[in-house]
């Protein structure tokens, strides 16, 4: 090869491979203008009474207002479409005082009318998010306007405040415009939730403009929003589904944020390059449960050997870091979590367990889980670690709608799950792994253990501080006793450019708010 | 020729229907629930079972089919479980986006190959044929996904010269709809901005999608090519002293594009199923992601519909090769 020839392959080269680090280019978005680049592709329906995939709810909670909010460390409720409430002594019964002079995007007033027909259609509707309604409201009738401007909600229980927020700052309570909604009814959609999948009829920060599926929604800002204009004038969420893609759009200007990086592209974007990352744990996780069923789980004693014998930093580098590990069913961040971690690899006292089990000889047991990345890894690891105890895993990586399908039907042996929590409560997490009688995840693995009746007892407890106490007692059993290995909470990380301000990652989505988002 | 028509049309018909009744029967014998699996781990129990309900999934399997053929007697094909919406509507809004990006596909495969195939066949044995060759293994090897990442890269980001993911530029809006492709819909519109940019963000997803066909069809071109030159009426031909692109082109390639035609059709109809690695890389909203999703999560309906549709596009695309043949050799007779 002449000198000439190598010096064309190696500037080639170079312009192939030097990219990135290079300082980000110019944004190609108008300064009044903001592009989120994500999947939205899974969105169903942005009716907020349907709303429960992670883009359709955000985008919904931009498009509608609810009652209340939560406040930033998720402890209390905050004023939102309600201007204010009073609770009944013994928590069970609301009354929210609407904020004067709000308006819908139709122009029409916001009223207690109106919130009284939102939470009703929600519950006669029966859509996927609506069990967050009907858990807690048993009958339509217990939300009532008794006057213009004042809506009463009663509960089936105590309802402490934060618990409230969770049913009443949730997009599924999400007020729409009566009018509209019934001028856009049929005899077969009575409640016009085919037309609402598309349309808008709310009083949030953003009109919707349209909504075209798996390529972009995009949404124009609303003049007259109570908290006053927001300032970007027009909000786009673009479908970039390959993580890649997305990074790459992002350093070329062509979108603001990008919201599903891999971790090992997060890591490229620096505030040197010209671009931030926001990173929170999120309120879901990641745990491998045992089916008491099973005989060899049956026994406390194997269930902690197992605790004992998984490597979790080693975990958490499969993850790539956007974890952080955590041990009990509360995930760090949410009201009343406990944040001890007894478990870490100690073959030792592992093998000691086991021994005491009767089972120093170990067993066969089946891990099922799903193909998402980078979940068979992390099976493959864990079946290294209890192979070291005795207990050979076979690992099946299934679909995950058959993981789910197999679990549903109590038919594991192990499986490798995740829980994200519905509500930003611990009610909702206790529920799900400690109270047999919910059906959920303690039915699921068979493990019907007395700490139920401390979490029915915890969610209608009025003293927070006592309430917080419950749940760190049911955490502590859970952790000692349960047929649970958590051993992540994942990180939500969002890539930006680096004038963007207001945009936070939550660790909700129906806690995302864009309404102070400028650059 | 027109009783052949019908008579293939017919054939057509039983082939779809054996397609219906063995992919309904198949798709329902896989384990799983499909409504826990659109629903997802953390439904309850009681939701799932109202949805199993309102969908007749709870109706015994025998039930379901007739009540799959009556509604399909009306052009009813049912309601996706994953997007609630008809699936009729659904294949609709995504089956424009396939036609379009399959098209310019197999029109890029069918130019360049055919051309680099008898460029190949007439240089047969020097660099050029041995080069065309190296690239067309190279082209076959290459997974499809790295080479979308690799061309966004090159043309999108390093050097800017054609747009990134999606259909069209964030900012436009898509034209109203006619035929629900971008290209026709423009021009029908008159919106030349639209247009422009929706060539624009065609180019790449076409070249990566269009790169397997383009050498198999460069590959077929080339052997069917150097078979028809080694026989004696090309030799008599060059012997007449006809000029070498006469030849070529008048009297080699007409003669040698049967097998080339077939290679097309089959082509042109699995693009038409839609790619979903090419759907994914470059966020186009087409018919691949759609089956693909209506797959893992056991929608029935929604694969009963992907099905029918594919299966209607192979036998089309079949009738017209066979069609084809008959044009381009006068020999071919139907009975």
């Amino acid at each position: 090869m002449s000198s000439r020839h190598a010096l064309v392959i190696g500037l080639l080269v170079l312009t192939l491979v030097l990219p990135a680090a290079a300082a980000a280019p110019p944004s190609r978005v108008p300064a009044n203008v903001l592009v989120f680049g994500g999947v939205i592709s899974d969105s169903i329906s942005l009716d907020p009474a349907e709303a429960f995939e992670f883009a359709s709810v955000w985008v919904a909670n931009q498009i509608y207002d609810t009652l209340v909010d939560f406040s930033r460390d998720f402890t209390r409720a905050v004023p939102k479409a309600a201007a204010s409430w009073t609770a009944s002594a013994d928590l069970t019964t609301y009354t929210f005082r609407l904020r004067p002079g709000m308006r819908f995007h139709s122009g029409n007033p916001v009223t207690a009318g109106a919130v009284e027909f939102s939470i009703r259609r929600a519950h006669r509707l029966k859509l996927s998010p609506s069990f967050i309604v009907t858990d807690f409201i048993k009958a339509p009738e217990d939300v009532a306007a008794t006057a213009p401007d004042t809506v009463r909600v009663r509960f089936s229980q105590a309802m402490p405040e934060v618990l409230m927020a969770s049913v009443l700052a949730n997009a599924v309570t999400g007020i729409v415009d009566p009018a509209v909604v019934q001028r856009n009814a049929t005899p077969a959609d009575p409640l016009a939730n085919k037309w609402m999948a598309d349309h808008d009829a709310g009083s949030g920060a953003y009109e919707l403009i349209g909504w075209s599926r798996n390529l972009k929604i995009e949404l124009k800002a609303f003049d007259n929003y109570w908290r006053g204009r927001p300032p970007m004038g027009r909000v786009f969420i673009q479908e970039i589904l390959e993580p890649t893609a997305q990074l790459l759009a992002l350093q070329r200007g062509d979108i603001d944020v990008a919201l599903s990086l891999l971790p090992s592209q997060v890591a490229q974007l620096t505030p040197q390059s010209g671009f931030i990352v926001k990173k929170t744990p999120t309120f879901s996780i990641r745990y491998l449960a045992m089916n008491v069923g099973y005989e060899p789980f049956r026994s406390r004693q194997v269930r902690t050997a197992i605790k004992f014998a998984i490597d979790y930093e080693a975990i958490k580098g499969i993850f790539e870091n956007a974890i952080e590990v955590g041990e009990t069913i509360v995930p760090a961040g949410m009201f009343g979590h406990l944040p001890d971690r007894p478990y870490s690899k100690n073959l030792d006292r592992a093998r000691a367990l086991m021994r005491e089990a009767g089972l120093e000889r170990g067993f066969n047991a089946e891990l099922i889980v799903s193909t998402e990345i980078p979940l068979p890894d992390v099976a493959a690891k864990i079946k290294e670690d209890l192979a070291q105890i005795g207990i050979n895993v076979d690992v099946k990586v299934l679909r995950s709608a058959d993981v789910t399908s197999t679990y549903r039907a109590r038919t594991h042996q192990f499986v490798i799950a995740r829980w994200g929590a519905d509500y930003p409560d611990p009610d909702n997490l206790a529920k799900a792994f400690a109270d047999f009688d919910s059906r959920v995840l303690a039915f699921r693995n068979q493990w019907d253990h007395p700490v139920k009746q401390v979490v029915q007892a915890a969610v209608k407890e009025r003293d927070q501080a006592r309430r917080a106490a419950m749940y760190r007692d049911i955490q502590k059993v859970v952790l000692d006793e349960g047929p649970y290995v958590i051993f992540a909470y994942p990180l939500r990380q969002i890539g930006m450019r680096a004038n963007v301000r207001g945009v936070d990652p939550s660790p909700l989505n129906i806690t995302y708010d864009f309404s102070n988002a400028s650059k | 020729m027109w009783s052949y028509l019908v008579r293939r049309l017919l054939l057509a018909s039983v082939a779809i229907a054996g397609v219906l009744v063995i992919v309904f029967f198949l798709s329902h014998v896989i384990p799983g629930d499909p409504v826990g699996a659109i629903l997802g781990p953390q439904a309850p129990q009681d939701l799932i079972d109202d949805l199993r309900q309102r969908y007749g999934l709870d109706r015994p399997l025998y039930e379901q089919f007739v009540r799959f053929v009556e509604r399909l007697a009306h052009g009813d094909l049912g309601t996706s479980l994953a997007t609630k919406r008809p699936v009729i509507r659904d294949l609709i809004e995504f089956f424009p986006a396939t036609i379009e990006l399959a098209t310019a596909s197999i029109l890029l495969g069918v130019v360049v190959g055919v051309s680099v195939g008898v460029i190949s066949a007439v240089t047969h044995g020097r660099w050029i044929d041995h080069a065309v060759r190296f690239f067309s293994l190279i082209g076959l090897s290459m997974p499809v996904f790295w080479l979308g990442l690799i061309l966004l890269y090159i043309f999108y980001f390093k050097f800017g010269l054609l747009p990134g993911p999606g259909q069209l530029d964030v900012f436009l809006t898509r034209p109203p709809f006619v035929t629900g492709m971008v290209l026709v819909d423009s021009l029908i519109a008159r919106d030349f901005d639209t247009f422009g940019n929706a060539i624009h963000h065609l180019w790449l997803p076409a070249i990566v999608l269009g790169s397997h066909a383009l050498v198999g069809i460069a590959r077929i071109t080339r052997a069917s090519m150097l078979e028809v030159l080694g026989l004696d009426y090309i030799k008599v031909a060059r012997a007449k002293g006809l000029a070498e692109r006469t030849v070529v082109f008048k009297h080699a390639l007409r003669n040698a594009l049967l097998p080339i035609i077939t290679v097309i059709g089959i082509y042109y109809g699995g693009l038409l199923e839609g790619a979903v690695l090419t759907e994914t890389v470059f966020s186009w909203p087409g018919l691949g992601r759609y089956a693909t999703s209506a797959i893992l999560s056991q929608d029935f309906a929604a694969i009963m519909g992907v099905t029918i549709l594919i299966a209607l596009i192979f036998s089309l695309a079949n009738l017209v090769v066979d069609l084809a043949y008959g044009i381009l050799n006068p020999k071919i007779r139907y009975e």
